[in-house]
């Protein structure tokens, strides 16, 4: 960077030293002034709320008055109370049931209707969902898979068995089917990320493997796949985020019952903090869902970082 | 073609085609049963039509029971302001870091993309006992500013790797032209990235209008409360909707961006790309 401020200041030079030395302060003026908005915005209402969050959850506090310190009585509660195993529970289920259903079905149609005739219109029934909103989704599902819904009466009229079973209301049925809800609405935007990727893939690279005799599986295992894997990296960690923040469709949909069954961590920070007033303890709840993201982006990135170099011969790609 | 391949062929058909009736069977029913009377609903044919054409009478009652109204309007404003100004905002700092050359320019970016990695659970309390005091509570003020500040730093992203690529030639000539920083990023840096904002509007146009969370938290009243937590009211049992009705206002509620998404699919995929890669 110092080298290209280097080779500015050097068209600039032509208008004397004087001058130069003062544009360039004029501009570092101008673009504090530009850089400011974005900063302040940020720092108002992402940065302080964050960190006012992490110290909440050192405090009890009702939200009225005024927080009283506490240590790490939050934290200590937060380890004794039943519901954590459940929560945490849940909340694994949600971040591998959508890394493996959305993310591993979103590439299974990708490749399939990949320069297959027709393909942009049969994709487009899994790609529409995605414009739908999670309070959508709740409510459409929560129709389906409701006592006495769709899929309790369908099973029902074919007189096969568990058309009395409440989907919803058994643990950990309820949030597994969940799952499959949110698979229905997210797996348009890994189809949509995996075309691109497929379509960036030369057409020569694929001429090439086929002359060499490769198709299908083959031509799919040994030079798509490889190519794709960077895209991979980048789908994988946007499902892996989209789970941990699961709470639109759970809070709609059961409210995280019945009991406390199908809670996750976005879920019960909302609980403990809003409907049970317990400030202090739904920080801490928020810090602990905050801890879990780093835990499973380190994790991922750090398998990422690991070598997978022996796919590159194919070379191309982005 | 050879047999095998022909059989593959068709296999993928009829795969995609199998996969794909499974994933419209959800919008199958929610049609089937808006279009039923609400009065005759009984929990039982749900997979059968009707034959009634009750969609309007459903809305109707929809419309009534959660207030959809003034939810659309504000709504609109929220998902068409805030995405805008985000939109400007981040520019500006894309701008300010990548051709104006701000000192710890990368800092600066790192500062206002780093945020991106907080849960929205670490900001609500915060955000709902700050704006409480603040008076910003229920305000339309102050929930485009929350959507602001959640949409500026994916702008801000997109607007720095966009600057980065363009040339600074444009820059220097507009100097000579005797033309501050501010009307060169006005007339000639931000036109020439239409197409970058535009994609990133749409992606954060969607985006906010299917916000439930900050609504729910920041916002109670009928013409305050963003469009889709009205609906999660509709549907809350002890509201007392039937399902044709609040199938109607889920239906509703989603046609915006489903037309918003067919008509510009190309710019979102663009939007998808230039924000993740």
């Amino acid at each position: 960077m110092s080298q290209e401020v280097l080779t500015h200041d050097a068209d600039v030079a032509a208008a004397g030293p004087r001058v130069r030395g003062r544009t360039r302060l004029r501009h570092q003026w101008w673009s504090h002034g530009m850089v400011a908005p974005s900063v302040l915005l940020v720092a108002g209402l992402l940065y302080l709320p964050f960190l006012w969050s992490l110290y909440l959850s050192f405090t009890h506090y009702d939200g009225t008055g005024s927080p009283k310190w506490a240590g790490l009585a939050n934290y200590h509660a937060l380890w004794d109370d039943p519901v954590l195993t459940t929560t945490l529970r849940n909340t694994a289920y949600w971040v591998v049931g959508t890394l493996v259903l959305p993310v591993g079905l979103g590439l299974l149609i990708a490749v399939l209707t990949y320069q297959l005739k027709g393909g942009t219109w049969l994709r487009l029934p899994f790609l529409l969902p995605y414009a739908i909103s999670g309070t959508a989704t709740a409510v459409v599902w929560g129709f389906i898979l409701g006592d006495h819904g769709a899929i309790n009466s369908l099973l029902s009229a074919l007189h096969l068995p568990g058309g009395h079973v409440s989907l919803l209301q058994n643990a950990p049925l309820n949030t597994i089917v969940m799952v499959l809800a949110q698979t229905w609405q997210s797996i348009g935007v890994n189809i949509l990320l995996f075309v691109i990727g497929l379509q960036s893939i030369p057409r020569e690279t694929l001429e090439a493997a086929r002359v060499d005799g490769a198709t299908g599986w083959t031509l799919f295992r040994q030079v798509i796949w490889p190519l794709l894997r960077p895209l991979t990296a980048v789908v994988v960690g946007l499902a892996l985020v989209a789970g941990l923040k699961t709470f639109d469709l759970v809070w709609i949909m059961t409210q995280g019952g019945p009991g406390r069954s199908s809670e996750t961590l976005s879920v019960t920070m909302y609980r403990d903090a809003f409907v049970g007033n317990d400030y202090g303890y739904g920080a801490a709840v928020a810090v602990l869902l905050t801890v879990v993201g780093l835990l499973v982006s380190a994790l991922y990135l750090g398998r990422q970082a690991a070598p997978k170099r022996e796919f590159d011969v194919t070379g191309g790609g982005r | 073609m050879s047999g095998g391949a022909r059989w593959g062929l068709y296999g993928r058909y009829l795969l995609v085609i199998v996969l794909g009736l499974v994933w419209l069977a959800p919008t199958y029913l929610v049609l089937v049963n808006a279009f039923r009377k609400s009065t005759e609903y009984t929990g039982t044919g749900l997979w059968k039509p009707s034959g009634d054409f009750a969609l309007f009478g459903n809305l109707a009652k929809a419309w009534d029971a959660a207030d959809l109204g003034s939810g659309i309007t504000s709504t609109l404003l929220y998902s068409v302001v805030a995405p805008a100004l985000a939109a400007i905002v981040g520019a500006l700092a894309g701008y300010a870091i990548t051709v104006l050359r701000l000192r710890h320019g990368f800092l600066w970016f790192i500062v206002i993309y780093g945020c991106t990695t907080f849960p929205g659970q670490m900001l609500l309390e915060p955000l709902f006992t700050g704006y409480a005091d603040t008076q910003l509570y229920d305000t339309r003020i102050g929930l485009i500013l929350v959507y602001v500040a959640v949409d500026v730093p994916l702008a801000a992203f997109v607007m720095r790797n966009f600057f980065m690529g363009a040339s600074r030639s444009v820059f220097e000539s507009g100097l000579v032209d005797g033309a501050n920083p501010f009307t060169i990023f006005w007339r000639i840096y931000l036109p020439m990235c239409r197409t970058a904002l535009a994609a990133i509007f749409v992606l954060e146009f969607t985006f906010v209008w299917n916000d439930f969370l900050f609504g729910l938290v920041l916002s109670q009243s009928t013409d305050v409360r963003p469009l889709m937590t009205s609906v999660a009211t509709l549907s809350n049992a002890y509201a007392g909707n039937t399902v044709p009705v609040i199938l109607t206002g889920g239906l509703f509620v989603s046609l915006p961006t489903i037309a918003l998404f067919i008509a510009t699919q190309k710019l979102f995929a663009r939007g998808l790309t230039l924000a993740q890669l």
